[in-house]
């Protein structure tokens, strides 16, 4: 018996030929997909709303200003921990298998536009505001790819809260921080006052890398993936 | 008559355009501003921190903390600005007297002048600037200071967004005795110890980084590999459909 006798009949031979075209086609596809660098992970949507600061600095927001806080009248304000200024040399981050070494300083472009390092393996700081570890809110931001594969934060989208940061400072200190949550903001409309703000006395740091969709048109993705996180020592 | 008119006319229309033009020139920008507050250079205070300005219009909300000033002794603490000023904190060469410290008169070419006293209550004009009574005095050497909707003029407003305002806390400890005093006189009032106006800390304020960061080249975001996935299962799925097909048919025949 012969293959042309068994699908003699040339619906068989039809159907035949298309079946092997889609084993082909789609099982190339699948490898492809398989074998290319997947899409970086994206933070839950729900962590974009910031939780409530866990100091006493929101109840004297709620009562106004007239009267300040009873704990600065005697011994002193009680901040969290706080190192002297220094600036970062090194990142760790080992629940996402980030550590690298150099962290360049960043500034703004002509915009007042956060500049990102222009070295796709290295984080960089904005240099004019605080250190890693002072009071206020010190912002590492890195990419997230480059145009042939993963960055330094490649997995920022991925952080959970609780996860451990260490910044190494220039003064030999590392700081260590604790993440509170990690959110994804459009750029359109990018939470200055709440990533840029006052911490309430608090050490904090925000990573900053993108998200969300690739714009081709721009050549940048639309959101930026932020985490927020506090010194713990 | 008809000139006098046809002046009368066109003065009366640049006078209802003026409304207009003031206001679009005094429009300061609304933003968030932070200055980093580091030891004024030869005065070793080894103190710093962060103040924080936020500008909506003529107000300003203010926080700043601070640690490792001289416990429980009032800090003077401003907002300083002059538009001849540098709109920066002093340098060694501002010392003119050469006496090896930084006073309040060495500061102006760097800052200028108070335009807001940041006092914990009551008046916060450059009239409270040595209003003692009314600051913060650092308990165990730690400021912690909040104070919101404080009016300030429309130049002073603009002059903070623009980065070109300085904040300076006060009160230098230069003999380690643990307070103000020393036969030196302040350069604002000769009834205080230069100890006690002596800029310790110093930042000039700049505005917030304007949105995001562009912190990616895209090169893991394409192909969309979840579309790929699904696309080739679909096709692998109807392979497999019209392979049932084709058995069916084959069968058929035999």
């Amino acid at each position: 018996m012969s293959l042309s006798t068994k699908f003699g009949d040339r619906r068989g031979q039809l159907a035949a030929a298309v079946t092997v075209v889609l084993l082909l086609v789609g099982g190339g596809l699948m490898v492809r997909a398989l074998t290319s660098p997947s899409s970086p992970p994206q933070p839950p949507s729900e962590q974009a709303i910031p939780v409530a600061q866990q100091t006493s600095g929101s109840a004297a927001d709620a009562t106004g200003s007239s009267t300040p806080p009873a704990a600065t009248s005697q011994g002193g304000p009680t901040f969290g921990t706080i190192l002297e200024p220094s600036a970062p040399v090194a990142l760790a981050i080992p629940s996402i298998g980030v550590r690298t070494k150099g962290v360049v300083k960043l500034g703004l472009d002509k915009n007042g536009k956060l500049k990102a390092p222009t070295d796709f393996a290295k984080a960089g700081w904005y240099a004019a505001g605080p250190t890693p570890g002072e009071f206020g809110p010190a912002v590492i931001g890195a990419h997230v790819d480059s145009k042939s594969g993963p960055a330094v934060f490649y997995r920022l989208g991925a952080l959970k809260k609780g996860a451990e940061v260490s910044v190494t400072r220039e003064d030999g200190s590392t700081a260590h921080f604790t993440v509170d949550r990690v959110a994804r903001y459009s750029k359109d409309n990018f939470p200055t006052a709440t990533v840029y703000g006052d911490t309430k006395g608090r050490a904090e740091l925000r990573l900053i890398t993108c998200g969300g969709a690739f714009d081709h048109s721009t050549g940048h993705y639309v959101d930026n993936i932020v985490a927020f996180a506090h010194l713990t020592g | 008559m008809r000139t006098t008119t046809k002046i009368a006319t066109v003065a009366l229309g640049s006078a209802a355009l003026l409304p207009f033009l003031g206001a679009g020139i005094a429009q300061a920008a609304d933003g968030n501003t932070m200055a980093t507050l580091r030891p004024v250079v030869l005065n070793g205070v080894k103190a710093n921190g962060t103040a924080m300005v936020t500008v909506k219009g003529n107000r300003i909300d203010v926080t700043m903390a601070a640690t490792g000033l001289l416990a429980d002794s009032p800090h003077a603490a401003h907002i300083h600005f002059g538009a001849d000023a540098r709109h920066e904190c002093p340098k060694a060469s501002d010392d003119a007297k050469g006496d090896g410290t930084i006073n309040t008169t060495d500061g102006g070419p760097a800052y200028g002048p108070i335009v807001v006293s940041l006092t914990k209550t009551g008046d916060t004009s450059p009239k409270s600037g040595l209003a003692v009574d009314r600051f913060d005095t650092a308990p165990g050497g730690k400021l912690s200071y909040e104070r919101g909707s404080i009016n300030v003029s429309s130049d002073v407003a603009q002059a903070i967004t623009e980065g070109k305002a300085v904040v300076v806390v006060h009160g230098v400890d230069h003999n380690d005795n643990g307070k103000y005093d020393g036969a030196t006189k302040s350069d604002l009032d000769p009834s205080l110890p230069t100890e006690a106006t002596d800029p310790a800390i110093c930042g000039a304020l700049s505005a917030a980084p304007a949105g995001g960061m562009d912190t990616g080249a895209g090169g893991t975001s394409t192909p969309d590999n979840e579309g790929l996935l699904l696309l080739g299962g679909g096709l692998l799925l109807a392979a497999a459909g019209t392979g049932a097909f084709t058995a069916r048919k084959a069968r058929n025949r035999a």
